[in-house]
């Protein structure tokens, strides 16, 4: 019942072109989950979230510093080999210098024929952000006005607000059941699921999303659930990780990434100022650790995320080089095994050595089981 | 007029001997723990196949990593611009040429005189240079020059990352364990290595002729990965390894002159 999601993830170029076929609209890649995607719902555009494809490239050294994070190297090779190549334009959303020279580079080697960067708040935690964030999404709507050659409309927004709310509640249903003692759906299913979110026309993903919430119920999967572990970190869509420590008797039922509940956790809440309301969604999701300063207020969210689907223990991951994630990490890791939850981290690359790291996450289950050994 | 070019390598010291343009002689010695022995071992293998004596040689030009350690040489050269010198006398449309050795790899864009435009050396690891073909061919249980023969063979392109060759040497080891045919490896180890390379060519620009030289050139899976990689033909010069000697050496004929 999830194929539908993992055949979107593995066809996003097939899905887009035929989409951009089918209905005569502009596809516009992105590069980071703070783009508002209600505003280009809005202006009928299918926004696709540009990842990378985890294979070994060559082509990214003349244009991307070696210290930055592998993540951002892959998503810009996926440009430079032509595989975008369908694009109408691509935009970004500040987040972190790494993905934003991917977007640098892209926009000065990749022809488009509409490109934007959004100057999306760093400090989250001020209240000049609100007005702040309105005034850039109102810049932004006029770029997008102008470029689709007609006005955007409060209904388009209206439209464009309650297909990503609905989309947000039905994925938030669905891991409603992963806090079940032994959960329908796998972690590498939810991931599938989120990542294709990203990337197809989400009134299509939601259809999908609510055939699966009519079968979950009565889904038994033929596999223990095993230690209940809690994935966090970097943009993670690595599914061959992911399904390698699903294999060994555990099962990954939550996560705190950006291809996961970061991406969808909080809704737009209405307001009678459509493009306030944007904004206060965007300045209060749980944050990228890139924004997420001077308090750590996404801590408290991971713990309460940890409890809520009675986590055992925690994978925590970050891209190689990732500074923001990295500069988290040793406080978090400490806040989590003060509150009885053991951490292991791993650091990703494009590839990972799959034989190494199943060993190293062994080891790790392997200390929840200790206490029956001896 | 004679002159010699000594190139001191990781794993090698070669010597040429040059009879103006010609090449005369070559020796070569292990590199070892004592530079002096290695160099008069590779020295004297050279000068006895020329028939010639050491103060016969006009001038003699260095090369390589141990620079300064001869007392008999009257100057050196830079790896590089003994790669562009050589390089462009090999194959005269020669405008890229790639050396990769034991642990380093080098490119250099030249004109068509030899004369070195702009260079890239590798600076964070063993993972795109021949020692980790060495390390991979220990892991696969093979002879070195197997290697290249064998991953000519293979039938699938696998994946693999060599971020740096103690970690690939684990992938290869999960990659035995998945029953992945050695010539699939082999293979897979040749692409990662031509990626590291490239991708730090890119750097330069890929200006063809692309010339490969240096000991890893020997290995013909690593020349395959490398013409699938770049998309353009490459060459590669016979004895390859020699390549930074014999450019010492036409540079010490330069010198003699002057």
């Amino acid at each position: 019942m999830f194929d539908k999601f993992k055949e979107w993830y593995e066809n996003r170029h097939d899905y887009a072109q035929a989409w951009k076929k089918q209905t005569g609209g502009k596809v516009l890649g992105y590069f980071c989950t703070y783009v508002p995607e209600e505003l280009l719902i809005a202006a009928d555009i299918l926004p696709l979230r540009i990842l990378g494809s985890h294979e070994a490239q060559d082509v990214t050294e003349p244009h991307i510093f070696g210290m930055f994070c592998p993540f951002c190297r892959d998503c810009l090779a996926q440009g430079l080999k032509g595989r975008f190549d369908y694009l109408n334009g691509i935009m970004i959303s500040q987040s972190c210098l790494h993905i934003r020279q991917t977007y640098n580079s892209w926009v000065k080697h990749i022809p488009q024929e509409f490109s934007y960067y959004m100057y999306m708040p760093h400090g989250v935690q001020t209240p000049h952000a609100y007005p702040y964030l309105r005034g850039e999404l109102e810049v932004f709507k006029k770029a997008l006005e102008k470029w689709i050659g007609r006005s955007i409309s409060d209904k388009d927004i209206d439209r464009g607000i309650e297909v990503m709310n609905k989309n947000r509640q039905l994925m938030k249903q669905v891991y409603e059941f992963r806090k079940q003692d032994n959960p329908p759906l796998t972690g590498l299913e939810a991931m599938y699921m989120v990542v294709s979110s990203q990337m197809v026309e989400k009134e299509e993903h939601n259809q999908a999303l609510e055939a699966v919430l009519k079968e979950l119920p009565n889904r038994k999967l033929d596999r223990n659930t095993g230690t209940r572990l809690m994935i966090i970190g970097s943009e993670d869509d690595d599914t061959e990780f992911v399904e390698m420590v699903e294999s060994l008797d555990s099962t990954l039922v939550v996560d705190e990434h950006c291809t996961g509940t970061r991406y969808f956790w909080n809704e737009v809440e209405p307001q009678k100022d459509r493009l306030a309301a944007i904004a206060a969604r965007y300045i209060d999701r749980p944050p990228c650790p890139s924004k997420d300063w001077p308090e750590r207020k996404r801590f408290p969210h991971i713990l309460q995320l940890a409890k809520d689907y009675n986590v055992e223990g925690a994978l925590v991951i970050q891209q190689k080089f990732c500074d923001p994630h990295e500069l988290d990490m040793p406080a978090l890791r400490q806040m989590l095994e003060e509150n009885g939850i053991p951490t292991y981290f791993l650091e990703f690359d494009v590839t990972v050595p799959i034989g190494q790291f199943k060993t190293r996450v062994e080891a790790f289950l392997e200390t929840f089981a200790l206490p029956d050994l001896f | 007029m004679i002159t010699a070019g000594i190139d001191f390598g990781a794993k090698n010291v070669k010597v040429v001997i040059l009879d103006d343009e010609k090449i005369v002689a070559r020796g070569s010695a292990l590199t070892g723990f004592d530079l002096k022995i290695a160099v008069k071992d590779a020295s004297e293998m050279a000068l006895k196949a020329a028939g010639l004596k050491l103060d016969e040689i006009t001038h003699i030009t260095e090369t390589g990593i141990g620079q300064g350690s001869v007392a008999f040489a009257a100057d050196s050269v830079s790896e590089v611009g003994a790669n562009a010198k050589a390089g462009v006398k090999l194959l005269p449309s020669a405008r890229t040429i790639i050396d990769v050795g034991a642990e380093e790899a080098r490119a250099v864009k030249c004109d068509e005189s030899g004369s070195m435009e702009d260079f890239v050396v590798n600076e964070r690891c063993a993972a795109g240079a021949g020692a980790f073909v060495e390390a991979m061919a220990r892991a696969l249980e093979v002879e070195l020059g197997q290697m290249g023969p064998m991953s000519l063979k293979a039938t699938e392109a696998v994946p693999m990352n060599a971020q740096c060759t103690v970690f690939a040497e684990s992938e290869v080891v999960s990659l035995i364990h998945a029953q992945t045919p050695k010539a699939n490896i082999a293979r897979a180890i040749h692409d990662a290595i031509a990626e590291r390379v490239i991708s730090m060519v890119r750097r330069l620009g890929i200006t063809e002729d692309v010339l490969l030289v240096g000991g890893l050139a020997y290995d013909v899976g690593y020349v395959d990965s490398m013409k699938r990689g770049l998309g353009v033909e490459v060459h590669v010069p016979e004895l390859p390894e020699y390549v930074s000697a014999y450019g010492a050496a036409l540079v010490a004929q330069e010198r003699a002159k002057e």
